[in-house]
């Protein structure tokens, strides 16, 4: 790719490199991905950092994501804009985040972000339940929903305030033993 | 300001307070930056630069620093735009001062990557290789992670297996087969031989018999005996290596969850999705999988609140114990009984039916295996435990079972062979004496010996071998006896030969062992058809055309029980294990048995079986089963090196024919092929007097390790406790803060007419503070910019910290008492310091300096020189801690360095709870931030311009001329009458102030206590002060603050 067309300078993918967990092909790999979710919005040269986003309808589509229940919270909290519009820079900060080279409190740290809900900084009872209902497609009971969101909030909640703040929440993450490899999306 | 060379900065002392400093500023980095943003950290990156650029100690710091982020900025939880920018900065740093120092680095950073790169590949590689990772995930997609970790573990065996099949193939089967001289010839091949491994197959690769006892074969010497003792151990010593490295791997990993399971239902929540999975399908089963899981963890936390009459209860569950115990026993004893049995019909009769000969025992056994589970587990019911309790009961008792059957087994089977090896002597000594006074006597015609030997054995039916015996007879001149006895009864012989075939007691161990696994594996492959598939199919096909719902009600579909599944792998591990050594085939036999039963089992599972309804982790990490195949494994070792131990080799076949003991091969070895003083060196090692201590030395090992692992453990207890107090405090101080948030939301809107009152009041406070050490900071303003000056201060006024700190000691309960109070009344002044304005988070920063100072200041009385000079040293804090703080005060720098300098030196008291991310706020109410005074008094020199520090030199001309106290270093000043006028006003209100409030206290002559005492009143005070003097104060307020600053230092 790099011999046909300049997409990147060398400074850019070495930039890259150091910013994301990836490496130069997988850069290009994600820049062509990037462009083929809209061939006719994103430019193929990158060198002098165009100005383009890409919208939350267009992004969601990605096999990748597709299936995600969390899909839009994941995407809207990589933004930077908070309404789910990506550029490329942070079109690859997500799949580095999300990438299996991550450490966990990086990842605990977006993972808090996609399940705060209204982003309140904290975890509360809403979140909860909107996580569940997203998780379980809404097949629990209402009070099935309750009780477990109840539990949760009992168990991780540490100062008794009835929400997880990120502290409880990085705590309780930092003991899960699989949230490393489930948190993670391959590219 | 000149720049001054800093001699003192050279000392050893300096250096090492700079590393420390260095390590303090990089854990503060990595604390403080991954929840913090930090907008003005390209400001602090340019002003490191221009501070740093003359001393090569700080460049070499701060380019260390800035590769630091460079190799850290990953992991930073930014926007990337920032990322890059920041990135950018960096490298040009780097870049730019690196040259002046050394480029080996980049060589190393270069050749670092590459190997990462490297990794990942080899890693991407192995990936690819690991087979069924697909049909594992399917199967976990659907039925979740027990039923999956089932499979895991099957593949883990399987790969043991083959590492073991390797080595016994490489290292036994192969050199035999292709350099070894057989033993056996093919007699028959009808299916009587094949299906009781006689005949053909008794006499391959398959059994320990067919092995020579040449002791080097082929071209090349190979020395197979010797091959077979050391792989034979090998095998074992193997899978308790890998046993246990994996077992203390899976510890490892399960740390951090293995104190408490009171996650499960976070876990559940947050950790449920996999974000890897990208197919409907999957999708789709991994919701239902979820779905299962919580309903699962409901129903488990409903079942805590279940409670029965106790008696009852009880009762039922001595009852099911007794149950389970007869079960056990009578097990055991068909076992037994039918090898008895087996054993006393060949005696009887010669010629047995195909299923009294051989299966008997194995499909007795088999049969046991598979039928006792289930009745335990009805057994289990009765007994009304919690659904874990009842699982670890279960497995326990099924565990129980299959040791009991497998010894018993194995006891019978050595008792046979005991009786065997007893019989045969008795019935023809004569003969075995002779064989055995050959090998003695001929070393050279042994060979020849035991192939004719093996050659009688197997043409028994032709009497014509009489004559090759009676030649062989003959060239050992003992015929005396044994001639006339051969020719005289040829029944009696044949009778004999017979019993030398079957003396091989080690191929029929191996030939049970073997019977038993095929047999096993045709009961699976029965069972899973016939309980699961047709069970299956009756009930979906047939369930219209019958009364009541087959599906729901009896027969159901087959549950697919993890636990006993599992069990059974290691019962069947267990088997070869027992085997292996007699013979050598068994793994690979076993593991084309594991393949089978993998494609077997997962396409039961998948078409016929449902989930457990309640599928209980049996643990959360494996630990558990391998645990217990541990267990299985030393079990299963004993009876074999029992059997190695006990018995003497068979005389006619095998690698060990011909000696006194099994384990003689590796002492033959040693004396006949290996140096002389090897051989000696070895009988020293071995003998008694070694081995005792060696022995005791290892107990000695043991239990050192064992406490050493008790106290950390001990240790672990208590920094989680201590690291759970101090989060409960943290949070206390949260609602504080809160509160005060909700209570003054208006001091908001008036932040900036705030922050110039703050300004007043900390100068306010500064000057009024009486500074015993005046000396100190007037050094600093003599050439403030330089770090050289402040240190030379601070040598001066080292001295003089022994005279105040008795002072300082005394002033601590006092201002200790007093704080809380402080604070409360501040607080509706105070904008929330959090969400708040900029100028009200200074504000509140500075007024807690001053009023925290006190009790803080205590450790750094005795510290203060190195902590000067570390600060001195770099610069690097503020920008480490300029981070956190910058967030709401980008573009005040006078300000943002104040905090900076606080959170800096945060991480000294705050490095032990990494792991928590304390919000700022608390950072700027912990007492601890008062250590960081000296700090921010560079910085400011650093950042300001002269003038401040003229006005600076006033305030403090003033107060030191109002006190008398040190007026000699007055004289380096530049005095600017204007100013001064202005702020004289101040001054004399707060001295009245100060004053009276002095009154109040007891030791009117401590001032200081005094001035922190008056505090309030001068933030009382401030509003009408404050207006006068605001204006003017604008950009004193970091002098003002650094003077309090001296003022603190001065009692130190």
């Amino acid at each position: 790719m790099g011999n046909k067309q300049t997409i990147f300078t060398d400074e850019q993918l070495d930039a890259y490199q150091d910013c994301t967990f990836f490496t130069r092909k997988e850069i290009l790999r994600l820049h062509s991905r990037y462009h083929e979710l809209a061939p006719h919005l994103v430019p193929m040269d990158y060198t002098n950092d165009p100005e383009c986003k890409l919208p939350l309808a267009l992004i969601v589509n990605m096999p990748e994501l597709k299936e995600n229940p969390f899909r839009n919270r994941i995407i809207e909290s990589f933004s930077e804009d908070g309404q789910g519009n990506l550029s490329f820079n942070e079109f690859v900060d997500m799949f580095s985040v999300l990438s299996e080279m991550a450490p966990r409190e990086l990842k605990a740290i977006y993972a808090f972000k996609i399940y705060d809900f209204n982003v309140d900084n904290y975890l509360c009872k809403e979140d909860l339940e909107k996580t569940l209902n997203k998780l379980t497609k809404e097949e629990l009971t209402p009070e099935e929903v309750e009780l477990v969101c109840e539990k949760a909030i009992e168990e991780a909640d540490l100062d008794g305030d009835n929400k997880l703040s990120f502290a409880d929440f990085e705590n309780m993450i930092s003991r899960a033993p699989d949230f490393l490899s489930t948190f993670h999306i391959r590219i | 300001m000149s720049t001054v060379s800093e001699p003192l900065v050279s000392s050893s002392r300096s250096l090492t307070a700079a590393r420390r400093h260095k390590s303090i500023r990089k854990n503060s980095r990595r604390i403080y930056s991954a929840y913090q943003d930090h907008h003005s950290s390209d400001d602090e990156d340019k002003e490191d630069e221009r501070v740093d650029s003359n001393d090569p100690e700080e460049m070499f710091q701060n380019i260390q620093y800035q590769k630091e982020i460079i190799a850290n900025i990953r992991t930073r939880p930014w926007p990337m735009r920032r990322k890059l920018k920041v990135l950018k900065q960096a490298r040009e740093i780097v870049l730019k001062y690196e040259g002046r120092l050394t480029r080996t680095r980049g060589y190393q950073t270069a050749g670092a990557d590459l190997l990462k790169k490297l990794s990942r590949l080899l890693y991407n590689i192995v990936v690819i290789f690991v087979p069924w990772e697909m049909r594992i995930k399917k199967i976990e997609s659907h039925f979740g992670s027990g039923v999956a970790s089932y499979f895991i573990f099957l593949r883990w065996l399987f790969g043991i297996n083959i590492v073991l099949t390797i080595m016994t193939g490489a290292f036994i089967v192969l050199p035999e087969l292709l350099a070894g001289a057989p033993f056996g010839t093919t007699r028959t091949q009808d299916l009587d031989t094949i299906w009781s491994l006689g005949g053909y197959l008794q006499y391959s690769v398959l059994f320990y018999g067919y092995y020579g006892s040449v002791r080097k074969i082929g071209s090349a010497g190979y020395r197979l005996p010797l091959a077979y003792f050391l792989v034979g151990m090998a095998v074992f010593a193997y899978s308790f290596i890998i046993l246990l490295r994996k077992m203390a791997k899976n510890s490892r990993l399960s740390l951090a969850s293995a104190s408490d399971e009171n996650f499960t239902f976070c876990w559940r929540v947050f950790c449920a999705w996999d974000y890897l999975i990208g197919n409907p399908e999957a999708a789709e089963s991994k919701g239902a999988a979820i779905v299962n899981n919580i309903r699962e963890a409901i129903v488990e936390e409903q079942e805590k609140k279940k409670d029965t009459s106790l008696a009852v209860l009880i009762s039922l569950r001595i009852l099911a114990n007794i149950l389970v115990l007869l079960s056990l026993a009578g097990s055991i004893y068909i076992i037994y009984f039918v090898v008895d049995r087996s054993q006393k019909l060949e005696q009887e009769k010669p010629e047995l039916t195909l299923w009294e000969k051989n299966e008997v025992v194995s499909v007795v056994v088999s049969l046991i295996t598979m039928i006792a589970p289930s009745a335990f587990e009805l057994v289990a019911q009765l007994e009304m435990y919690h659904p874990r309790t009842s699982l670890r009961f279960q497995l326990a008792r099924v565990l129980v079972l299959y040791l009991g059957n497998l010894y018993s087994l194995i006891i019978a089977l050595l008792d046979k062979v005991n009786s065997m090896s007893s019989a045969v002597p008795l019935s023809s000594g004569n003969w075995s004496d002779t064989s055995s006074f050959l090998a003695t006597i001929s070393q050279p015609e042994v060979d020849s010996l035991s192939t004719l030997v093996s050659e009688i054995s197997v043409s028994e039916h032709h009497n014509s071998t009489i004559a090759p015996i009676a030649a062989v007879l003959d060239i050992s001149n003992s015929s005396r006896s044994s001639s006339s006895f051969v020719s005289n009864q040829t029944a009696l012989f044949e009778k004999n030969t017979r019993s030398q075939q079957d003396q091989c007691w080690e191929t029929y161990v191996g030939q049970e062992m073997l019977k038993l696994s095929i047999i096993d594996m045709i009961f699976t492959v029965a069972s899973i058809l016939l309980i699961d598939f047709i069970r299956g199919l009756v009930v979906r096909y047939l369930s219209d055309c019958c009364c009541w719902d087959l599906e729901s009600k009896f027969p159901e579909y087959g549950e697919f029980k993890i636990a006993e599944n599992v069990l059974h792998l290691i019962y069947n591990q267990g088997m070869i294990w027992m085997g292996a050594f007699f013979s050598p085939c068994l793994p690979a036999f076993n593991v084309l048995k594991l393949i089978g039963l993998m494609y077997l089992r997962s396409w039961a599972v998948l078409t016929c079986n449902v989930p457990h309804q309640q599928v209980f982790r049996a643990s959360r990490s494996n630990n558990f089963y391998l645990a217990m195949l541990l267990f299985m494994l030393f079990l299963c070792m004993l009876p074999t090196i029992f059997a190695i131990v006990r018995y003497r080799p068979s005389q006619h076949c095998g690698p060990f024919s011909g000696q006194e003991k099994i384990y003689d091969i590796i002492s033959e070895t040693v004396a006949s092929d290996f140096p002389l003083w090897f051989s000696k060196v070895m009988s020293y090692v071995t003998s008694p007097v070694v081995v005792l201590p060696a022995l005791l030395l290892l107990f000695m090992l043991i239990y050192y390790l064992q406490a050493i692992a008790r106290s950390l453990k001990f240790t672990n207890t208590q920094l989680r406790m201590q690291l759970q107090t101090e989060r409960t405090e943290d949070k206390k101080k949260v609602f504080q803060m809160a509160a005060a948030r909700l209570q003054a939301p208006e001091a908001v809107a008036e932040k900036t007419t705030d922050q110039q009152e703050s300004d007043i009041t900390s100068q306010e406070a500064s000057i009024h503070t009486p500074s015993p050490r005046r000396n100190g900071s007037i050094t600093n303003f003599q050439s403030p910019v330089r770090r050289g000056n402040s240190i030379r201060t601070i040598a001066q006024s080292a001295s003089r910290a022994d005279l105040n700190r008795s002072v300082t000691g005394s002033v601590r309960s006092p201002t200790v008492t007093i704080l809380p109070k402080h604070r409360l009344e501040h607080i509706p002044n105070r904008p929330a310091p959090f969400l708040g304005g900029t100028s009200g988070t200074c504000r509140s920063k500075s007024y807690h300096h001053i009023v925290y100072n006190p009790p803080g200041r205590s450790p750094d009385n005795i510290h203060s020189d190195p902590l000067y000079r570390k600060t001195v040293c770099s610069v690097h804090p503020v920008e480490a801690a300029g981070i956190i703080a910058a967030q709401s005060y980008a573009g005040r720098r006078g300000h943002t360095t104040r905090y900076v300098i606080v959170n800096e030196h945060e991480p000294r008291k705050k490095l032990l709870r990494s792991a928590t991310r304390i919000p700022r706020h608390y950072l700027m109410e912990e007492p601890t931030e008062v250590l960081e005074l000296y700090p921010r008094n560079i910085k400011r020199y650093t950042a300001r311009t002269n003038e401040e520090e003229e006005e600076q030199g006033k305030g403090r001309e003033r107060v030191s001329l109002g006190k008398a106290h040190r007026t000699r270093h007055m004289e380096s000043y530049v005095k600017p009458k204007t100013r001064q006028k202005l702020e004289k006003p101040l001054t004399e209100s707060d001295s009245a102030s100060l004053a009276s409030s002095s009154d109040q206290q007891n030791s009117s002559t401590d001032q200081y206590i005094q001035v922190i005492h008056n505090k309030e009143r001068y933030f009382k005070s401030d509003a009408r002060q404050g207006k006068v003097a605001k204006r003017k104060f604008k950009t004193n307020l970091d002098l003002n603050l650094s003077e309090s600053n001296d003022l603190l230092c001065s009692n130190v």
